[in-house]
């Protein structure tokens, strides 16, 4: 393998960035709804110029106020799925890592369900009512992360097979609180309860809700990547890191808090969507190695592609009706990755 | 290999703005595009979430999102303002020949937005809060209802006739109903009430909680569920139903073809021969219409009546008025129990 550079960082996440872009512009596209690609376009420059009132009504409501915001909201999720994917493989040493190992999607499933049963009683006016479930999918991962983080403490210091045992267990007691919580459920609120476990991006996000993730993914992948080098180190082992010069306690805390933040932000948005952060990773890193300098970036682009297409499928291959996204992304997944797989030990 | 990591990072902290800006661009785009009301004569109404909704006087594009409302619809004539409804919408059959918006729970919002509808109909029990939000959100009018009652679900057809502008239909509608409730409710007076199970789901077994209109419908037609649950739709053990014994299982048939409930399937499951009732024989299917909050639930309780207490109807053998709407009474399956019935039948005369 050759050395990376920057320019080759460069290049490739251009051609990935490129790969998005185009998919992001199919998946504008297509649909339920027909739409031309030359209407499309004329609209798409037109939001781009701020010329909105010039939208003609039947794409602009479809197109820009239903597609694109739940498009951009998959690139986010995909991205932030695969990042944490990625990390917590690296942390905690394990190609089985997702980001939901951890439990962090139990914690946040029991906290939208709460927020479920205690939204009908309370009486909220109509700009909060759609953040309600994201707000208690949120605390309810932040609790996670919280109780996992001291869980996972030996002697003062967080140790990879301890936070692992602390998070699979954390995770499995949640889920039987999740079917205690379910079994109490009736009419919408269990079917919504069990929509959000399959994981679906069709409920529109409020737009301040889309921004609050952005800055989140923003903020949390930077943070990894500043790790990225450690990250390398790690691979070799912990106390070889150390003996490198790796602050290994740090680069554990800041991996596992942002990779935990990534995952609580997008787990609360779109319910718990499986094996992006799982499979997205992996084929990167056969394509493009395990230097995280490179992997980091790769995979928030793979997943948000990933995503897309996924979202996609699941609005279009039953339309009108609609197919969980994390059954596209499992079916379409899992071949690929035997593919990626086969492809490399051949 | 790279020259340093500050620069790494700022060269990835540059990539997520961009993305960011991006994000924003359109966003705001978003925002600015959605500020286009049409401007027909609107009027505020109150629905079942309590709110107060703004929607068209004379709502001429209306998409209902739950069967129950597309009957409804469809019972006060005014299909031919229904432009759109989902994938579940069987009942009239013309119903389904209307432009599907996709599934109940996971409707396709941009065939709705396609439809360019002035009003959505949601039912509160049926539809999610997410969806009302969604189309909130593009300004697209909403109304839901909601109904735990037979009393109720006539009331609500009401409400929604002063919605859709068709107050005079559901006037003559909703007397119709009452007054076939009361008929049958003097018919019924001093009649003892037959514990009954009903069956929403033999595995696990689901039945129905004493706050649903089902419940209601069944104590309508002279029927006691033996489960008194306050969840709406309870997992009952077998067990509990072997110890209170019900008289008659009561099963609700899909004319779609989904017989999984039916009784033989059921009378031949380990443990089922326990209960009296299927060792007798004694069940009675109605129309898959009394899980739906619909008109139609006044004839299924009319011929749920029928099932359980064919007596009372014995000496006036059928003065059903045509004028009703559409009636299928196609599961009439009688109790076969002769000694039962002779021994009511001399109750019943006594009583009359």
């Amino acid at each position: 393998m050759r050395p990376l550079t920057l320019g080759r960082l460069l290049l490739r996440c251009t051609i990935l960035g490129l790969i998005l872009f185009v998919v992001v512009v199919i998946a504008l596209k297509l649909g339920a709804v027909q739409v031309s690609l030359y209407g499309l376009g004329r609209d798409l420059i037109r939001v781009l110029l701020h010329q909105s009132a010039g939208i003609s009504t039947d794409y602009g409501v479809i197109v820009v106020d239903i597609r694109l915001p739940r498009i951009l909201l998959a690139v986010v999720v995909g991205a932030s799925l695969s990042v944490a994917g990625t990390s917590f493989q690296a942390l905690l040493r394990n190609p089985l890592a997702d980001p939901y190992v951890l439990g962090i999607s139990s914690g946040a499933a029991v906290g939208s369900i709460i927020a479920l049963m205690v939204e009908n009683q309370l009486s909220i006016s109509p700009e909060f009512a759609g953040l309600i479930t994201p707000f208690g999918a949120f605390i309810g991962a932040a609790v996670t992360i919280a109780a996992v983080y001291f869980l996972g403490r030996r002697d003062g210091q967080m140790e990879s097979t301890t936070l692992l045992l602390g998070g699979i267990i954390t995770a499995s007691f949640l889920s039987a609180i999740i079917m205690f919580l379910m079994s109490t459920l009736s009419g919408s609120n269990l079917r919504g309860a069990s929509y959000w476990m399959m994981g679906s991006l069709s409920s529109l996000p409020p737009s301040s809700l889309l921004y609050f993730i952005g800055i989140g993914f923003i903020i949390a992948a930077g943070a990894i990547y500043t790790t990225s080098s450690d990250l390398n180190l790690l691979l070799a082992g912990e106390k070889e890191a150390m003996h490198l010069g790796v602050d290994v306690p740090r680069v554990r805390i800041v991996v596992y808090l942002a990779a935990s933040i990534l995952t609580g932000l997008a787990v609360s948005v779109s319910g718990a969507i499986g094996y992006v952060g799982l499979l997205v990773p992996h084929a990167m890193r056969m394509i493009f190695g395990s230097d995280h300098r490179m992997l980091i970036p790769a995979s928030a682009l793979g997943g948000a592609i990933a995503l897309v297409i996924a979202d996609t499928l699941a609005r279009t291959v039953v339309a009108p009706s609609e197919l969980p996204v994390g059954a596209v992304t499992a079916m379409v997944g899992a071949p690929f990755f035997i593919y990626l797989l086969r492809r490399r030990l051949a | 290999m790279l020259r340093s990591r500050s620069n790494s990072v700022s060269r990835a902290l540059l990539f997520c703005a961009t993305l960011f800006f991006l994000l924003s661009e359109a966003i705001s785009a978003q925002a600015d595009s959605s500020a286009q009301p049409p401007s027909p004569e609107m009027h505020d109404v109150t629905d079942g979430y309590g709110r107060t909704v703004r929607i068209p006087v004379n709502p001429s594009r209306i998409v209902s999102l739950a069967p129950s409302l597309t009957e409804t619809v469809y019972a006060l004539g005014v299909q031919d303002r229904l432009v759109g409804d989902t994938d579940y919408c069987d009942y009239p059959p013309e119903a389904q020949k209307k432009p599907k918006v996709g599934g109940v729970i996971n409707p396709n919002l941009e065939q709705i937005a396609a439809l360019r509808p002035d009003l959505v109909l949601l039912s509160k029990e049926g539809n999610m809060l997410d969806t009302v939000r969604a189309l909130d959100s593009l300004h697209i009018p909403t109304y839901a209802t909601d109904a735990h009652s037979v009393e109720q679900i006539i009331s609500s057809t009401q409400r929604l006739a002063d919605v859709l502008n068709a107050s005079e239909a559901g006037k003559a509608l909703s007397d119709d109903l009452q007054q076939r409730l009361q008929t049958l409710q003097v018919k019924l007076t001093g009649v003892p009430p037959r514990s009954v199970l009903f069956i929403v789901w033999p595995e696990p077994l689901m039945s129905v909680g004493k706050n649903t209109f089902v419940a209601d419908a069944l104590r309508r037609s002279g029927a006691a569920s033996i489960v008194d649950s306050n969840q709406d739709w309870p997992q009952v053990s077998l067990e509990e139903v072997a110890k209170l014994q019900p008289d008659c299982l009561v099963f609700a048939a899909s004319h779609t073809g989904s017989s999984g409930n039916d009784f033989e399937s059921v009378a031949h499951r380990p443990g089922w021969q326990l209960l009296n009732a299927v060792r007798n024989r004694h069940y009675a299917v109605v129309s898959d219409a009394i899980i739906r909050p619909a008109p139609r639930i006044v004839s299924v309780i009319e011929d749920l009546a029928r099932q359980l207490h064919p007596e009372v109807f014995q000496e006036k053998p059928d003065n059903e008025r045509p004028s009703t709407p559409p009636t299928s009474p196609p599961f009439i399956k009688p109790i076969a129990s002769p000694s039962r019935v002779s021994a009511r039948s001399s109750e019943v005369q006594c009583v009359l």
